[in-house]
């Protein structure tokens, strides 16, 4: 080969290009950082932001499982450059888990500050954002002497119920799609510190990107029917009226199938949803014989006619607060044309739209006994 | 002084100060024996020299030297060199014979070292070139197998055959390699992986361009698929060519399990081969840059085991891979028995303590460990080395530009691979030139009746193997 | 050493044209269609897809017309070297600085997101080392390697399907282009993402006759077009038009979003496989460069003629310094290559029509 001279200078130059930037500073060596695994963001009453974050501690010698830091500061980058000042690590955002806003902070709403969170390419579209029903700080802060591994606590409590669909899932990548959408509001689990423990407060729907209107816990099951299909849950349901004898159920391993029509235009439009539901009955207390396919019926359309009950009134206190967590917008978006939709004035409309639901509960089995 | 004295003399003073060197001088018959005592077989030498020698009368003599199976020669210069290798001359009035009795006394034949498997031949080549071609010979039972005889080297004058099957293999492959073997000009040559090296495309590479093997039933399967095969006195290993990158994933045991446990040691090996290069890099990679991508659940018990270790990552990663293949190197050198102990002393004495004293970090030595397991499912030493120094580069890319330097290591890696031929085709064969036909022989081991040609690469003029229907 | 000749096999063609058209492009592509055409602009790409394959049904017709010559000597044969040099010149200059631009843009965006302070310099000689250490080979190793590539790469589609639990088809709309700027940038900018494929002229004398060149460069734009409309419709899907217009690499941020027990952000993965895809494309065009800067300069090596070209592309490269600033340059260079791709063919047909092209026995 003539010029094979030249044709293997690449290797050797590659090489020292390579050493030449031995000690170049992007480097992010795993013990030296602090990765944050959840942050939180209050509104203080003078208009700064109070931030906390958390980070895990990894020396074999401390007891301290977590290190939390917090300040107040106008926007969150100069918080951070403010808490890098008190820690020996360096602070990075790359396992940013949960994101906790405070119920002050949700309310007057977070749109500055997704715009942060989604343009650092370090932050995973994956993180869950919650409201914290209080003070989001307090509770990141709080010394829970259960749950020494506080973050992964609240991580893991976030996961496994919209695991149940007892709340939704909210990501970031799925509050900020959301919140994009012009047929669709965002919604985000909502928490709340109980003593010694964190529990799940309800469903904080927004309108836009403003905290509006909390859902309390025992309509979640009903508003997951509503938002969208899905595969695994549990609903309890209390039948009893007033005055009657004590009638409770409870189906779990729901299946729930959902779909929406829309007819009818301007301030006429319905909107019907159907939701189709099959689970197992493992719980029953009445008067019903679970073992006469005849009184299962009844119970089917006890519970049909419970669970249609509950969603319209939810529908109601929904439109009330003008806030569309389950996506009616997107429907009724898609059944006008292209004008029409950009004429509408789509949250006047959507307190004024009749939305019904229809339920078809169908109930697999009673489990083992008769 | 006589010519027969002349070249006598001549003859043993090429011989000066070989005190191994065996002159026998029978005076009353004009006769005189040359040879080497050790190379030649003593039994065969005097079944059939010295004692018809002895036992004929003078006038008989010329008789039974005619009916000996030697040939005469009659420069001086032919004649030293056949008894360089391991023929004895006799000298008898004005003539020369030289009868071959070569007969090394070498190892027995034994079971490969460094290629071992359990199903299969056991048996391997070793030194002499005949057991060698005998153990072919008694494989491939052809008057096709032909075998082309060269000599190598300007003193060790080593016999090297070209062995290929007519017929099936492209005489293009023969007449190159010949062509180069010829053209070599060296002193000496002591093993075929050096002999290979002379002759490859590219000597420069780092991968090896030739494939060698010290197992017998592999040798033969190649000649069969159309490779050439070569094979040196001296050298348990023999080569064969042209070969492809993937070959030398391939080992022949594979054909010896049902189909399915072949393709999925096959598997086995290529994950083997990318675990072995980037394992330990990614470790690196994402322990200096990309500690986003770690899961939560291993996060903590990453950064906890890293969190004592007092030097960056891909430091550390070069440190516990030095000390791997200094036990390796260390266990290969001594015999079997010490090697064991080095084995426990590197595996858990460094191991356990360098974790304990805050050297290194545990999951590392699991990562180290295993690419370095990893490294050794690959079939071919030879590859399983040159894949060892590689995940060096790589780690030092890792350690400096991440996942993106281990990409340009891999893409220059490939770029390398793509350019370099075996003998001038294309050493990445099947997968680039694209050869989905032969794919099922590289990179899983179909049942034999889906096998039913010869490689691509062989470019054999007569590609079908198998006529079997069913 | 026997050299034999080879040809370039017809997959080889297909894959080699596939990974010239495929590069960086492809993460920005969703939001260039929705900014350009708007809500459901992925529905656009059918028209690029027809305007590309006449594209190529023009340049077939050279290829016919010519009898499989290179172009080169078609139009030596017609017009002395002297007039031909300003084209040779203008080529050369295009074809070398759209490699470096779409290595610069590489590797701006590969800083952005993991290197935000090392010095992009030293990516872009690395990069630029290595597309010299791949096109200087020549044609055949370039298609060997994109071949390697593609394998390395096209599993990425695979993760995709991890997505389908976030895409809704509800997302989409009914609506069709509305609210596009339908501005020319954009428009030549997704045009842009297809390019690649005009290379195949200079591939005229290294594929035999009976690989029937044209019909896989076809084939090629086909599956590009499939890959493009699948991403971009996973796009839009997975985001929504209301923010895909907000985002600037929806494809890292939908990667980002694929989690394994063992492993997240599988965009530190993708935009290291995009090396890949990006190196084939740079390769391909400093291949190309070479073999015009080859006729200006024939008697210079080609190596040497290689190093000026990666030398002198790289310090223009050094000009724009920001993402927007090469993303301007891209687009305007983009163009320009566009008129290439349809001006050489027109201009070759022209050249043709005068004389007649004889058939020549097959030669290698």
């Amino acid at each position: 080969m003539r010029n094979a001279r030249w044709r293997r200078l690449p290797l050797p130059l590659l090489l020292i290009a390579a050493f030449a930037l031995g000690g170049c500073g992007d480097q992010r060596i795993l013990e030296r950082i602090g990765f944050i695994q959840s942050t939180s963001y209050d509104l203080m009453p003078n208009g700064e932001l109070k931030i906390a974050v958390a980070i895990p501690r990894l020396e074999a010698e401390s007891n301290e499982k977590r290190e939390v830091l917090s300040t107040t500061a106008p926007t969150s980058k100069q918080a951070r450059i403010k808490m890098s000042r008190e820690t020996s690590l360096q602070l990075v955002s790359g396992q940013l888990r949960v994101t906790l806003l405070g119920r002050s902070f949700a309310e007057a709403g977070i749109g500055n500050q997704l715009d942060t969170q989604i343009r650092d390419p370090a932050i995973s579209p994956l993180m869950k954002i919650a409201v914290v029903n209080g003070d989001a700080e307090q509770l990141l802060n709080q010394r829970y002497s259960q749950h020494p591994r506080t973050d992964r606590y609240i991580e893991r409590i976030l996961e496994k119920e919209a695991g149940t669909h007892a709340i939704p899932k909210a990501t970031l990548h799925q509050f900020v799609r959301d919140y994009y959408d012009d047929g669709i509001d965002p919604v985000a689990p909502m928490i709340r510190k109980a003593g010694k423990n964190i529990v799940i407060d309800g469903i904080a729907l927004f309108r836009d990107d403003r905290f509006v209107y909390r859902l309390p816990p025992q309509d979640a099951m009903i508003f997951a029917f509503m938002r969208s299909r899905f595969k695994q849950g549990e609903i309890g349901i209390n039948l009893q009226h007033q005055g009657a004898p004590r009638e409770a159920v409870m189906v779990t391993s729901l299946v729930s199938q959902r779909s929406v029509k829309v007819s009818g235009s301007g301030p006429g439009t319905t909107v019907t949803v159907r939701v189709a539901l099959d689970g197992t009955v493992l719980e029953y207390v009445g008067g019903l014989k679970l073992g006469k396919p005849k009184d299962l019926r009844k119970l089917e359309r006890k519970i049909e006619a419970y669970v249609s009950g509950q969603a319209e009134a939810m529908m109601k206190n929904m439109q009330r607060a003008g806030a569309d967590g389950i996506g009616i917008g997107a429907y009724v978006r898609n059944s006008m044309s292209y004008a029409d939709w950009k004429r509408t004035n789509w949250r006047e409309l959507y307190s004024q739209i009749d939305v019904r639901c229809k339920v078809k509960m169908t109930i697999k089995n009673v489990g083992k006994m008769k | 002084m006589d010519h027969r004295q002349q070249q006598l003399s001549h003859i043993l003073r090429q011989f000066d100060d070989c005190a191994d060197f065996t002159h026998k001088a029978f005076p009353e018959l004009h006769a005189d024996l040359l040879y080497f005592d050790h190379m030649v077989d003593s039994q065969k030498l005097y079944r059939e020299v010295t004692a018809p020698i002895l036992s004929a009368s003078e006038s008989e003599l010329q008789n039974a030297l005619d009916r000996l199976s030697g040939a005469r020669m009659e420069a001086d210069r032919d004649i030293v060199v056949a008894i360089l290798s391991g023929s004895v001359a006799l000298i008898y009035r004005e003539q020369a014979y030289v009868i071959d009795m070569y007969n090394p006394k070498g190892r027995s034949i034994s079971q490969s070292e460094s290629e071992t498997t359990i199903t299969g031949p056991h048996d391997a080549f070793s030194e002499p070139v005949g057991d060698t071609l005998s153990l072919i010979r008694r494989r491939i039972k052809s008057s096709h197998l032909k075998c082309v005889r060269m000599k190598v080297g300007e003193i060790s004058k080593t016999d090297v055959f070209l062995l290929y099957v007519a017929d099936i293999v492209n005489m293009h492959y023969v007449d190159e390699l010949s062509r180069r073997i010829r053209g070599i000009e060296i002193d000496a040559v002591h093993d075929t992986n050096m002999l290979v090296q002379l002759i490859d495309d590219r000597p420069s590479s780092i991968f090896p361009q030739f494939f060698t093997t010290e197992r017998p039933d592999a040798i033969a399967s190649k000649l069969a698929a159309g490779r050439v095969v070569g094979i040196m006195d001296g050298s348990p290993s023999a080569f064969s060519a042209p070969t492809s990158f993937f070959e030398f994933f391939t080992s022949s045991d594979d054909y010896y399990q049902r189909w399915s446990l072949g393709t999925a040691t096959r598997a086995l090996r290529f994950f083997s081969f990318a675990v072995t290069i980037l394992f330990t890099c990614f470790y690196v990679s994402v322990t200096t840059f990309h500690y986003e991508m770690i899961p939560q659940n291993l996060l903590l018990t990453l950064s906890e085991s890293r969190s004592r270790v007092p030097f960056p990552p891909v430091y550390e990663a070069l440190l516990m891979e030095l000390v791997i293949e200094l036990l390796r190197e260390a266990g290969a050198r001594l015999p079997t028995k010490i090697g064991q102990t080095i084995g426990i002393v590197g595996g858990i004495v460094i191991g356990q303590a360098a974790v304990q004293a805050g050297f290194t970090s545990n999951i590392l030595i699991i990562v180290v460990a295993s690419s370095a397991i990893s490294s050794f499912v690959m079939p071919s030493y030879i590859m399983s080395a040159s894949i060892r120094l590689i995940r060096f580069g790589l780690i030092i890319l890792a350690g400096i530009w991440g996942n993106l330097g281990i990409t340009v290591g891999v893409a220059y890696l490939i770029i390398h691979l793509c350019h370099l031929t075996s003998l001038g085709s294309s050493y990445m064969t099947p997968v680039a030139p694209h050869k989905p036909g032969d794919w099922a022989d590289v990179f899983i081991r179909a049942p034999f009746k889906l096998l039913k040609t010869r490689p691509s690469q062989a470019k054999s003029p007569n590609p079908a193997r198998m006529k079997m229907k069913k | 050493m026997v050299a034999v000749k080879e040809k370039l096999a017809p997959f080889h063609i297909l894959v080699l044209i596939y990974m010239t058209q495929t590069g960086v492009v492809i993460l920005s592509l969703g939001q260039m269609l929705a900014q350009t055409f708007g809500i459901n602009g992925w529905l656009a790409l059918p028209f690029y897809g027809v305007i590309v394959t006449a594209n190529l049904l023009l340049i077939g017709l050279v290829y016919r017309m010519g009898r499989g010559k290179s172009i080169f000597d078609i139009m030596e044969r017609r017009l002395p070297l002297l007039l031909l040099s300003p084209l040779y010149l203008l080529l050369t200059m295009v074809w070398s600085m759209l490699a470096c631009l779409v290595s610069m843009e590489y590797v701006l965006i590969f800083q952005m997101i993991a290197f935000p302070t090392t010095n992009p310099v030293w990516f872009k000689i690395v990069i630029d080392l290595l597309a010299y250490s791949l096109f200087i080979k020549g044609i055949y190793t370039i298609s060997k390697a994109s071949t390697v590539f593609f394998y390395l790469t096209v599993w990425m589609y695979l993760f995709s399907s991890m997505l389908f639990h976030e895409y809704s088809w509800n997302r989409l709309t009914p609506f069709f282009f509305q609210e596009g700027d339908f501005a020319l940038p954009g428009m030549s900018g997704i045009y842009a993402a297809f390019l690649g494929y005009e290379l195949v002229m200079l591939l005229f004398g290294y594929v035999d006759r009976s690989a029937k060149l044209m019909k896989l460069a076809i084939w090629a734009n086909l599956l590009v077009f499939v890959s493009y409309i699948y991403v971009s419709m996973l796009v839009f899907g997975f985001f929504g038009f209301g923010e895909l217009r907000e985002m600037q690499y929806p494809l890292i941020d939908m990667f980002a979003y694929v989690k394994f027990p063992f492993i997240e952000r599988i965009e530190n993965l993708l935009y290291g496989l995009l090396l890949f895809t990006m190196l084939a494309t740079m390769a391909m065009y400093y291949w190309s460069a070479n073999e015009a800067s080859g006729r200006l300069f024939p008697k210079l090596k080609p190596s040497y003629r290689g190093i000026a070209l990666i030398a002198g592309t790289f310090f223009v490269g050094l000009i724009p310094d920001t993402l927007a600033e090469v993303n301007e340059w891209l687009t305007w260079f983009g163009i320009v290559e566009i008129g290439i791709a349809f001006g050489l063919p027109l201009f070759l047909i022209a050249l043709l029509l005068i004389r007649k092209e004889k058939e020549a026995p097959v030669h290698a």
